[in-house]
């Protein structure tokens, strides 16, 4: 590893102050369980550590008069054993349950998911589907952007490097049904070969009333899926609709990404993984 | 019979377990000298194939903390490694065969420093066309990767007219299987630290499988009298086959030659997946002929064996799988090409099962195949060829004792049966179909049809203690505890009285390598020997003092007993005084080589080992249609180990082996050049897991230690096949290459039909 | 300030430490080689195969993954601590007893993760076992004789007594 200076601020102003100034030499570190994976390998080469895992104004997991408030510094373990989650975001507290393993989930932030941009990320198909917009802090002020603005590409986060994530706010939902489902090459300690979320509500006819989705680990980078989202809104969900909007997904998916090897696989476990998650509203 | 035991066949506490537990064993990485070792890091080629033509290390010498610079011109020795064929340089002298080919090695002050150097070094090459599968490596324009040919070597197995028997055949089955490259990913990544001795001696310890191999290659590598190496295995974390190529020890041992100074070589996970052995990826051709009872008459092989740049155990691998064709079953007429390929890859070496894992894909699909079209039960069709007493193996040799695949393949029935009434038919979700398979095997203990001895010795001193030396190396499968409890069994102490010296050069002598499956077998009958001999002398001198005949004498705490009265007795320390007294001697060699007859190269008749373990596992399998996702359920693994001097060690070995397996069949695969760490390599964590259920079956083999043969990589050979056969159970399609990860299987649920078409 | 260099005061094993760091400098190369506490080891360091597990605040963490200036004031634990003078712990006694050892270089990750689970919840069943040290790769036994340790250390009943 190459030598670098560590920074632990007392709170948020002081490391927004710190990064106004050496923002661009800074790599932020929380858990630090991609970070430390990165300097040992040498892919970056920060001349600072700006360590937040300890920034208290990065903490907390609440429901607010403006949202479901998620802190960039609440680890995936806290999310998993979050009450307010279960209740009001159920498939973010789900993610968590395969995230990586105990060890890691002790540590790694959703906020260091996120700003790792990494295609596979678990968090962020649960973020998406809230429509979840990111929190960020400078010494400037705070603002807000939605997720897809912030993960730019893979690997590649759009944010200055005098800005910080503060913390995620989410459209709560009151649903009847959600999800998160991926599929990884073992049952533990995997990363997501496919990932995806869900939240939909039936009514009392049985018609999907509200319905989102999200897939990971299989474009560049978030995005949203009206059309799928469409294609189920109104309808009383049957076998055969799901495998349509399934059939949609993967085109749609296709279209994006275009057709590589991975596809042969990739178009049909896409289909494959929206029916066996939505087969519990059939 | 085990009431007449006192410790054999009782799961005694591991001779190192407390040690382990509280973190104090010292593994190499973790021995503390005096003053800080240097450390030795290797600069590797990172091109498969080209001429040397410059090495230039001037700047990585001016670094500072930079102490020297090797390469392969420093060596003062001969710089050719390798067990069975050297044809491994240590350091790339003209030419470098594979990216992961050593070129030069730096001993610095520091960590920082050595890394500094790596990265100052840089060589001149010609490049050299590359080949990177066994088939291109055989075209007939193929660059030479060794000076005599790119096919090192090859096997043949023949007996009777295979052809004229297919024709009269109602079944034949042809079919080509592929196995995956597969990382053994021990633990312990390589290590080994190293010292001058105050009298000049280099002493070595590291992380290996056969110190006394390590310590003949050192001598020839240097050109230094055998008395001028010492090695002495660390506590080892795993090796599984690849820690019996020599990894760290020879830099250290160069180093240490001219330097004069205390070394450390560690690897990093990183450096552990690109330098050391891997698995031989298999391609196999099988065709089978069985009558209409489903009785297996014929078979035909080509076995192909890519073993990277480098012989290793590439020979052993080629021979096992070859010898192992069969199956544990009877068959009339065998014709087994089986070839050994250089290629550019990375270097093959021995992984458990020496390739038979990889041949026992293939004859239990075929078998399953069979029985298929000849709609037989998959047990019955096992259980009508099984090898039994007087049954003539594909070699020639008729088994006479010890063949327990029947028993295995009765043991499994109850859970097969069951199985297949009440799991297979419960109700499940109808995206996922449910699949009960079965996998046999058999596994020749010890090196196929040459020798190899092992030996030990026993030594009592006048207080009548005793010590074991033995060369065996422990590397955690439990083999100290095991020759601890044969010795402590022929001379009626307790395990815990018996002092161990084991795997230390200068005070054991050779007990061979730990592979194979042969330390219980072998070295255990080594031990035994010299009990015996010890026994005997003890039992002599105990007649003069006790004054009844020889045989009615035994041992019994400390003591030899007149059997039929204990307290008539004379304890061992009185005897050993006596003994030493008349000058007769109180320390005994002993010495094992299993009964073996070389294989003739043109049919390979002849006879391979001296006894066979065999098993026979079920998986029970669930498949995701939609996704490509198996869980295994659970796995049931019937293994005939003659006899099980430690059960819960045995068990242990077939649960380990079994998650091997899992590996082997459902995920893992080293990819050349992608495959970096442990990010990029799946292999089976807690919760992939099934229940296993082991059952040990004796079937007393009259040439082992009290009857035992061995079980390490017979645990990991049948997993694979149940499952990859349960697999084509459930989803009525069978998939030929290994791993059958989600890509296969979710292509198999598609062709299948099951994908989208919800078939019940 | 040199920050290149940090004064971290942190619990290890129940003793108070103060040490300088440097700041590019993980909590397993502090451990083991500052430290000299060698029961924590490497097998990958990236996370991948738990064998550096430890304890943070009663939490399991990889030390590969964390800084060592991370663990002040922090309350540490590693496998040195697990045995008080008396003897084994528990958990300890339960691996040997139960076979649970082979090549031991995963073991001491495993008793780490294991004792954060009991404390945790002091009854687990073996789909909590599994879940729990599904971050502890073990090479060597297939993990059946660590859950029936770990099984065996709570005191709950578990059928058969082995020998």
């Amino acid at each position: 590893m190459k030598d670098f200076a560590y920074v632990r601020p007392k709170n948020l102003v002081e490391a927004l102050s710190f990064l106004h100034e050496y923002g661009h030499d800074t790599k932020i570190i929380a858990g630090g369980t991609d970070v430390v994976v990165d300097l040992r390998a040498g892919v970056i080469k920060p001349e600072y550590l700006l360590d937040v895992s300890r920034l208290a104004e990065l903490k907390g997991i609440q429901l607010r008069s403006d949202g479901l408030w998620v802190g960039a510094g609440v680890t995936l373990s806290e999310i998993f054993s979050s009450e307010v989650l279960e209740c009001h975001a159920p498939a973010l507290k789900k993610c968590a349950a395969t995230f990586a393993s105990k060890q890691i989930r002790n540590v790694a932030t959703i906020g260091g998911n996120v700003a790792h941009c990494s295609p596979c990320a678990d968090t962020i198909p649960p973020l998406v589907i809230h429509d979840a917009d990111v929190v960020l802090a400078s010494i400037n002020g705070i603002r807000q952007l939605p997720l897809e603005h912030v993960v730019s590409g893979p690997y590649t986060c759009a944010l200055p490097d005098q800005e910080i994530i503060m913390g995620f706010i989410l459209k709560p939902a009151a649903v009847t049904h959600a999800d998160f489902q991926k599929i990884g090459r073992r049952k533990a300690l995997a990363t997501a070969r496919i990932s995806m979320s869900y939240m939909a509500r039936k009514d009392f006819r049985g018609k999907i009333s509200f319905f989102r989705f999200s897939l990971g680990a299989c474009t560049p980078t978030p995005r949203q899926w009206p059309m799928v989202e469409e294609l189920l809104a109104g309808k009383v969900p049957t076998e055969n609709l799901i495998w349509k909007a399934a059939r949609l997904l993967s085109e749609k998916m296709i279209e994006i990404t275009g057709r590589r090897s991975s596809t042969v696989y990739k178009e049909p476990a896409i289909q494959g993984l929206f029916v066996k998650m939505l087969y519990p509203m059939v | 019979m085990d009431k007449a035991y006192r410790t054999i066949g009782k799961s005694i506490l591991r001779t190192d377990a407390v040690d382990k537990v509280k973190g104090l064993a010292a593994f190499s990485a973790d021995i503390d000298l005096s003053s800080p070792p240097l450390v030795l890091k290797v600069f590797r080629s990172g091109i498969p194939h080209a001429k040397i033509i410059k090495i230039h290390t001037e700047k990585a010498l001016a670094i500072e903390g930079v102490l020297r610079v090797f390469t392969a011109k420093d060596i003062p020795g001969k710089n050719l490694l390798g067990i069975i064929n050297k044809d491994q340089p240590l350091l790339a002298a003209d030419k470098v065969r594979s990216a992961a080919d050593a070129v030069a090695l730096v001993a610095a002050e520091t960590e920082e420093a050595a890394l500094k150097a790596l990265d100052a070094i840089s060589v001149e090459y010609e490049k050299l066309p590359a080949v990177f599968s066994p088939e291109d490596a055989m075209a007939a324009d193929a660059p030479l990767i060794h000076p005599k040919g790119n096919q090192l070597a090859a096997r043949f197995v023949k007996k009777g007219d295979v052809e004229a028997i297919f024709q009269q055949c109602a079944s034949v089955i042809e079919r080509t299987y592929r196995t995956s490259m597969v990382e053994h990913n021990y633990l312990e990544p390589d290590a080994g630290i190293g010292y001058l001795d105050v009298d000049g001696t280099l002493v070595i310890y590291a992380s290996t499988q056969n110190p006394h191999y390590d310590h003949k290659e050192i001598v020839t590598l240097l050109g230094v009298p055998d008395d001028k190496v010492r090695i002495i295995q660390a506590t080892t974390g795993g090796g599984f086959g690849s820690k019996l190529d020599l990894n760290t020890q020879g830099f250290i041992g160069l180093a240490l030659y001219h330097l004069k100074r205390a070394v450390r070589c560690v690897y990093t996970r990183e450096e552990a997946y690109l330098a050391t052995a891997k698995r031989h990826p298999l391609t196999i051709h099988m065709k089978t002929g069985a009558d209409a009872t489903g009785r297996l008459r014929a078979l035909r092989a080509k076995i192909i064996c890519d073993t990277g740049a480098y012989g290793s155990y590439g020979i052993a691998v080629m021979s096992r799988a070859a010898v192992h064709a069969t199956g544990p079953y009877a068959f009339e007429a065998i014709d087994v090409e089986s070839l050994c390929i250089y290629t550019n890859n990375p270097f093959c070496g021995a992984m458990r099962g020496f390739g038979t894992p990889q041949i026992a894909f293939a004859h239990e699909s075929q078998i399953d195949l069979h029985a298929e079209d000849l709609k037989i039960d998959p047990l019955q069709i096992r259980l009508l060829n099984a090898l039994r007493p007087g049954s003539e193996t594909a070699t020639g040799q008729v088994l006479t004792h010890s063949v327990g695949i029947s028993q295995c393949i009765e043991a499994i029935r109850p859970y097969y049966e069951s199985a297949i009434s009440q799991w297979a038919t419960a109700e499940h979700h109808p995206y996922k179909k449910r699949g009960i398979g079965v996998g046999a095997m058999w596994y020749g203990i010890g090196n196929t049809g040459v020798q190899n001895p092992s030996t030990a010795r026993v030594e009592m001193d006048l207080s009548g203690a005793v010590t074991l030396y033995t060369g065996c190396a422990d590397i955690g499968q439990g083999s100290t505890t095991i020759l601890t409890q044969i010795l402590a069994e022929t001379l009626g102490l307790s395990p815990e009285q018996i002092n161990v010296v084991a795997a230390d050069t200068q005070f054991t002598t050779n007990a061979g390598a730990t592979s194979a499956s042969r330390q219980t077998y072998i070295s255990g009958n080594a031990v035994k020997d010299a009990a015996d001999k010890l026994s005997d002398v003890l039992r002599t001198e105990a007649v003069n003092k006790l004054r009844v005949s020889k045989k009615s004498l035994v041992f019994a705490d400390g003591c030899v007993a007149v059997a039929t009265n204990h307290e008539k007795c004379v304890d061992l320390a009185s005897l050993a005084k006596r003994i030493h007294a008349k000058g007769a001697p109180l320390v005994w060699q002993g010495y094992f080589d299993p009964e073996t007859v070389p294989l003739s190269p043109t049919d390979g008749q002849g006879i391979p080992y001296g006894t066979y373990a065999f098993a026979c596992q079920m998986a029970q399998v669930v498949v995701d249609v939609l996704t490509g996702e198996i869980t295994v359920e659970r796995i049931v693994a019937a293994h005939d180990v003659g006899k099980a001097i430690h059960p819960e060690n045995v068990k242990g070995q077939i649960c380990g082996g079994t998650a091997m397996g899992i590996g082997f069949a459902l995920m893992e695969e080293f990819k050349p050049g992608e495959t970096k760490s442990m990010k990029d390599y799946v292999l089976p964590t807690s919760m992939d897991m099934p229940e296993v259920i082991p059952i040990i079956i004796e079937s007393h083999e009259p040439s082992g230690p009290f009857g035992a043969k061995g079980v390490g990589e017979p645990a990991l050979i049948p997993t694979a096949p149940a499952i990859l056969n349960a697999i084509s159970r459930a989803l009525n399609q069978r998939i030929y290459t290994l791993p059958a990860n989600l890509e296969r299987v979710l292509d198999a649920s598609i062709q299948s039909g099951h994908f989208a078409g919800r078939k019940k | 300030m040199d920050q290149h260099r940090v004064t971290i005061t942190f619990t290890l094993n129940g003793k108070s430490v103060t040490m300088d760091v440097p700041g590019a400098m993980n909590a397993l190369t502090l451990i083991r080689e500052r430290l000299k506490l060698k029961g924590t080891k490497e097998g990958c360091g990236i996370g991948e195969c738990g064998a550096c597990t430890i304890l943070v605040e009663g939490r399991a963490v990889n030390a590969c993954l964390m800084l060592a200036a991370q663990l002040d004031g922090r309350d540490v634990q590693t496998v040195e601590g697990l045995a008080h003078e008396e003897g084994l712990s528990l958990l300890q006694e339960s691996f040997v007893k139960h076979h649970a050892v082979q090549c031991g270089f995963c073991t001491p990750g495993l008793l780490m993760s294991a004792k954060a689970l009991l404390a945790e919840n002091p009854c687990p069943d073996k789909a909590a076992i599994a879940q729990a040290i599904s971050g502890n790769i073990c090479r060597c036994t297939g993990y059946q004789q660590i859950f029936d340790s770990i099984r065996h250390a709570t005191g709950a009943p578990t059928g058969e007594e082995k020998t």
